[in-house]
C-alpha cells in the first residue's frame, strides 16, 4: 500500500468545525478518490456479488448489499483510496466486465453506500 | 442439451453439445477479432511492449465502449490519458480470459479450476455484453423482453436468434456463477 498517511486539517485536533464525521476520518485519512460501480441491465446481481466477495475480499452481506445498492440506486462507491489504488481496481473492474468509474470524493454527493466512505 | 455448471468433488463441471461447444467457439471469437488491438505504422515496439499506447481513441463501436469503458465519467480527456496507459494490457487480460474459456471448449464435459471458471465467468460476461449491445438491451424492461425468448421454434430473424443465444449464456454463465459461490463458500 502506498497510500499517504499523512493527516488532512480536517483530523488536527482543534480545528473542528463541526463535522459529525471526524471519527471515521481519523480512521482513514486521506482518501480522495472513489471507485464507482453503475447498473447495467446485462450483468447478473449473482456475477457482480461473486466480483466484490473475490476481489475485494468482502463477506457474502456487504457484497449482496453493494450488489443490490448498485441494482436499485444506479450506481455504489465500493471501496475508496487513493487515485492510483482506485484507478488500479477500476481496470480490474473492466477485466471483470463491469461498469466502473473513478471520481474525487466530494463533500456534497452523499450517495456512498458505506458508513465510511462519507467524507465530509 | 447442455448440462448446467455444478460444484463438486471433481471441481467446477459442465457439459455442453458440439453444437453448443460450435456456437461459443464463434462467439468467442467474435469478441476476441473485436478487442484485438489495432497494429498501426510507426508504432513505438517499445511502448507496446510494457503497453502503452499514446495514439489510442475512445471505441466508435458501442460493444468494444462498453468492454473498454471510460474511467472518468463525462470526462474524455482524462478517461483518454488513462486508455493511453491500460487499454492495450487491458483487452490483453480480455483475449486471454476468452482464449483459455474456448480452449476447455474442447472436450464435451468441462472441468475447471479456479482461475479457469474466473476466465469462463468473465469471458462469458463480456460474450453477453457484445451480445446485449446487439440486441439493443438499454435497461431491465429491454432485458425482459428479451429474456421472454425462450423458445428455438420462434427463432425466424437474426434478433430472436441473438435472444436465444443471448439467453442460453445467462443461463450457463448463471449457472457457472452459482457453483462459484458455492466453492468459495466451501473454501471459506
Amino acid at each position: 500500500m502506498t497510500i499517504s498517511v499523512a493527516p488532512g486539517p480536517d483530523t488536527q485536533e482543534g480545528t473542528r468545525t463541526g463535522t459529525a464525521e471526524s471519527t471515521d476520518t481519523l480512521a482513514a485519512p486521506d482518501i480522495p478518490w472513489n471507485l464507482v460501480i453503475w447498473n447495467d441491465p446485462v450483468n447478473l446481481m449473482s456475477y457482480v456479488s461473486y466480483v466484490f466477495q473475490s476481489y475485494f475480499g468482502y463477506s457474502e452481506t456487504k457484497a449482496n448489499k453493494l450488489m443490490m445498492e448498485v441494482h436499485k440506486k444506479g450506481r455504489s462507491i465500493v471501496t475508496h483510496g487513493s487515485k492510483e489504488q482506485v484507478e488500479r481496481h477500476a481496470v480490474a473492474m473492466h477485466g471483470f466486465g463491469l461498469w466502473a468509474t473513478v471520481e474525487k470524493a466530494s463533500g456534497t454527493s452523499g450517495n456512498s453506500g458505506q458508513g465510511k466512505g462519507k467524507r465530509g | 442439451m447442455a448440462k448446467a455448471f455444478k460444484y463438486g468433488l471433481k471441481g467446477i463441471t459442465g457439459f455442453l453439445e458440439p453444437t453448443e461447444r460450435e456456437l461459443l467457439r464463434s462467439l468467442i471469437a467474435d469478441v476476441i477479432s473485436m478487442l484485438q488491438p489495432e497494429e498501426r505504422e510507426g508504432q513505438d515496439p517499445l511502448a507496446a511492449l510494457i503497453g502503452l499506447d499514446m495514439d489510442v481513441v475512445e471505441p466508435t463501436d458501442r460493444a468494444v465502449r462498453r468492454l473498454l469503458p471510460n474511467v472518468v465519467k463525462d470526462d474524455g480527456a482524462a478517461s483518454l490519458e488513462f486508455r493511453q496507459l491500460t487499454e492495450r494490457s487491458l483487452r490483453e487480460t480480455k483475449i486471454g480470459a476468452l482464449r483459455a474459456a474456448a480452449l476447455d471448449l474442447d472436450k464435451d464435459e468441462i472441468v475447471l479450476t479456479t482461475e479457469g471458471a474466473k476466465h469462463w465467468s468473465a469471458a462469458l460476461n463480456d460474450v453477453r455484453l457484445v451480445l446485449a449491445e446487439r440486441l439493443d438491451i438499454r435497461d431491465e424492461q429491454d432485458a425482459e423482453h428479451v429474456h421472454l425468448m425462450q423458445d428455438w421454434s420462434q427463432a425466424e430473424d437474426v434478433e430472436s436468434y441473438l435472444a436465444l443465444v443471448y439467453n442460453f449464456t445467462t443461463w450457463l454463465q448463471e449457472s457457472l456463477v452459482q457453483a462459484m459461490l458455492q466453492s468459495m463458500e466451501t473454501r471459506r
